[in-house]
């Protein structure tokens, strides 16, 4: 019996330093940056014309935005229904559909790392030595939110101050008091990362954190590194996560990989949406008032979600302009010239043949 | 067979014949058979009391050279003589013969067995057979039904006649059913199969799963309400239309049969509702509107299935027109959906005691099993603070 249990504790002491050695050699590298400096994010991120950008650069994708959801809420899937409905009925539903796009695609705030609440209201020396327990009390009325709601602690020292953040989320209730498992164990996040669930981290993320906590900061940060590094951009276009990656990139001056992105397939357009968006957060582009009149005449356009058929001539002007403000933005902006050139060229290239075969076209309809 | 002091006895049995004998012990009256007696399970069965006998091996175990062995075994003349007595030669003889006796029931593995039993509704028979060389591959055929007629004849009397009936497809759209009589079962299933491939019809079906839309259609007294369902709702409905549906490839289906449930009109009114569908084009030329369609799971997005070439405007449309869908399908026919009453107890004065009392308690199945899931069992937060404390566990 004694040599059997020795064998046990063995066996698994030796598990146990294999596993170790496991976790030792897969750590994740990424090192998490949050809004923390002096600067704060939030103005920026909120003002209109930089929520404009964001959006247009999700890309929103209807078939993505309404795809098939299955969750907690939906146990069951119910049997369609269906409505004969006139051409003025239905642009009325599809625009109660663009509104409720706009409420799936609403981005998580993007704002400062909280500071610590260090606000002591009195101090009663009376009381000092009446209980060996802190006490702590809330306001319960109806319809407090919960970031203005008063909760106090009185400690055993007398003191009567406010409490601080982590307090304040045990007493507001309404997410798990423990972190999620995905979160608490950064073995278990990179699985994660690796299998390339982002959205499901982020959403998670948003669930179980306040945006100004460092904890859902230090999440974001390693997810959007991560598929900053994989360039995985696509899995979150049409989310609402992807207004708050841009950012992050650019406010972190780590958005040519982005731009490589979109150079590399063919959406000039939104490359300049991009230079905008750097142009609003940093201020540092030479060419401000050209870029900004662009941008202007770009937002307007619908988005392209596939190659286009043809060009008109008001198109093939707007896509030059374009290019003409990616090239001088890769001359003086850019920190990965030589590839971002060579994307552009690519893109040049097929581009010039698009262009001339919409002319041959149109000529050949005899339209110009 | 007797004993001795059974002499009497043994005397009348040596003078009758064997097969007088059964037949007074398994004979039924006339009126007894009219009731189905001497059938089934309890029914008594003539045994043949000569098998496993072989003749010269008998009670006492003699070797009899010439009748139970050879004469000449190698080079040595064998010789009359007793051997050991078995004593299991009779348990033997009794259980061969009571084997024969048991009634059993033709056992058919859960796969190939229909309905019912070993009975042939619902049963597969594979596909029809070939028609000048074209085979019909990936179709299968389900039996629905198989009964016996009585016909009279002027001179036979009555006869029996066998009546088929069968659906065949292939899972994919095709389809038919047919009807076979025959003097023999076998022959009527395979001539209502042959038929029903000669008949074979095809069916769209939206999505690959389910029809175009609601539907009633009726054969004779017999009516069917149809309603089309979500994937993975499944077949929920008779089940013969259930295997016509596996047959034409419907997943999913819910059906009510009323009035007659005779299975040739239920089979032929749902064949004919199927025919008479109209799909989702068809339906917005006829209205000159567009048709949307609504999914939950997508966030309720208008999806348009089918546009008109022309479409009307709302001044077009007439006051009184149909415009749900659902009745307009049904062709302005309304599905009587009847209240759902409360369940007996719901009424009752202790039903309201015990969901006040359960009020307290309505949360606490989750924190279980969320206790469970963190910590492997159930356990108190004091346990965090008083870890010695642990003696009491709760499970």
């Amino acid at each position: 019996m004694s040599l059997h249990k020795f064998i046990h504790k063995n066996v698994v002491l030796q598990y146990n330093h294999f596993q170790l050695l496991a976790i030792s050699s897969r750590k994740l590298s990424i090192i998490p940056s949050v809004y923390d400096g002096e600067q704060d994010p939030g103005p920026k991120f909120f003002s209109s014309g930089v929520q404009a950008l964001l959006k247009r650069l999700t890309r929103p994708d209807f078939s993505k935005v309404f795809r098939k959801r299955t969750n907690s809420n939906r146990p069951v899937l119910k049997t369609p229904e269906y409505k004969f409905l006139t051409n003025e009925e239905l642009q009325s539903e599809f625009s109660k559909a663009n509104k409720t796009a706009a409420r799936l695609l609403q981005m998580p705030p993007v704002v400062k790392v909280h500071q610590p609440i260090n606000e002591v209201l009195s101090k009663d020396p009376a009381l000092v030595g009446y209980d060996n327990t802190k006490y702590l009390f809330t306001d319960i009325t109806f319809g407090v939110p919960n970031e203005d709601r008063l909760i106090v602690e009185r400690d055993p020292d007398g003191t009567l101050q406010m409490c601080d953040h982590d307090t304040r989320k045990r007493l507001n209730q309404g997410r798990k008091v423990r972190e999620p498992m995905m979160f608490a164990d950064e073995e278990k996040l990179n699985g994660l990362l690796e299998a390339e669930k982002y959205e499901y981290i982020l959403d998670r993320a948003c669930i179980q954190y306040e945006p100004d906590e460092l904890s859902y900061q230090k999440v974001t940060s390693i997810t959007y590194q991560h598929v900053d590094m994989k360039t995985n951009y696509k899995l979150l276009r049409s989310t609402r996560h992807f207004g708050p990656l841009a950012f992050y990139l650019t406010w972190h001056q780590s958005m040519d990989n982005l731009m490589l992105e979109l150079l590399q397939t063919g959406v000039i357009r939104e490359a300049v949406l991009l230079m905008g968006l750097r142009q609003a957060i940093h201020e540092d582009i030479a060419f401000a008032s050209d870029l900004n009149a662009l941008v202007h005449q770009v937002l307007p356009m619908p988005v392209q979600a596939s190659k286009p058929d043809s060009l008109s001539e008001v198109d093939i002007q707007l896509d030059n302009q374009c290019i003409d403000c990616v090239v001088k933005y890769i001359a003086k902006n850019s920190a990965m010239k030589s590839q971002q050139e060579l994307a552009l060229q690519g893109f040049r290239e097929d581009y010039q043949q698009m262009v001339e075969l919409s002319r041959g076209l149109r000529k050949a309809h005899g339209e110009a | 067979m007797g004993t001795g002091s059974q002499l009497g006895l043994l005397c009348v049995v040596m003078h009758v014949p064997a097969e007088k004998l059964w037949k007074s012990v398994t004979s039924v009256s006339n009126a007894g058979a009219k009731k189905g007696r001497g059938k089934g399970a309890g029914r008594i069965r003539i045994r043949d009391l000569n098998r496993g006998q072989v003749i010269g091996v008998g009670k006492v175990n003699m070797l009899w050279p010439g009748l139970s062995a050879p004469v000449i075994r190698g080079r040595e003349l064998l010789k009359q003589q007793r051997l050991p007595d078995d004593p299991e030669r009779m348990e033997k003889l009794i259980k061969l013969r009571d084997s024969m006796t048991k009634f059993r029931r033709l056992k058919l593995s859960t796969i190939e067995r229909g309905w019912s039993g070993t009975r042939m509704p619902g049963r597969s028979i594979g596909p029809p057979d070939p028609v000048a060389d074209e085979e019909f591959t990936g179709f299968d055929t389900k039996v629905l039904q198989l009964r016996s007629l009585l016909i009279m004849k002027g001179t036979l009397g009555r006869t029996r006649n066998y009546q088929a009936m069968v659906v065949t497809g292939n899972g994919q759209g095709l389809a038919g059913f047919g009807l076979g009589r025959a003097k023999e079962a076998p022959a009527a299933l395979r001539k209502a199969k042959n038929r029903a491939g000669k008949k074979l019809m095809h069916f769209d079906i939206y999505n690959g799963h389910t029809i175009f839309h609601d539907f009633f259609t009726a054969f004779g007294k017999t009516k069917i309400y149809v309603e089309k369902k979500n994937e993975g709702f499944g077949l929920s409905c008779h089940r013969a239309i259930k295997e016509i549906c596996q047959a034409i490839g419907i997943k999913d289906l819910r059906a009510k049969v009323e009035g007659s449930h005779n299975l040739q009109h239920i089979v032929k009114a749902f064949f004919i509702g199927l025919l008479q569908q109209r799909t989702h084009q068809q339906l917005a030329e006829e209205k000159k509107l567009h048709l949307v369609e609504y999914k939950d799971e997508n966030e309720y997005y208008p999806t348009v299935v089918a546009s008109p070439s022309v479409v009307r405007t709302k001044d077009e449309i007439p006051k009184d027109e149909t415009l749900d869908f659902i009745q307009y399908v049904m062709n302005d026919r309304v599905v009587l959906k009847k209240k759902k009453f409360p369940r007996f107890y719901e009424t009752m004065p202790h039903y309201n005691i015990y969901l006040k009392k359960y009020e307290r308690y309505r949360n606490h199945e989750k924190i279980r099993l969320n206790l469970k899931i963190e910590n492997g069992e159930v356990k108190s937060f004091l346990n965090y603070k008083y870890p010695e404390e642990n003696d009491v566990k709760e499970t």
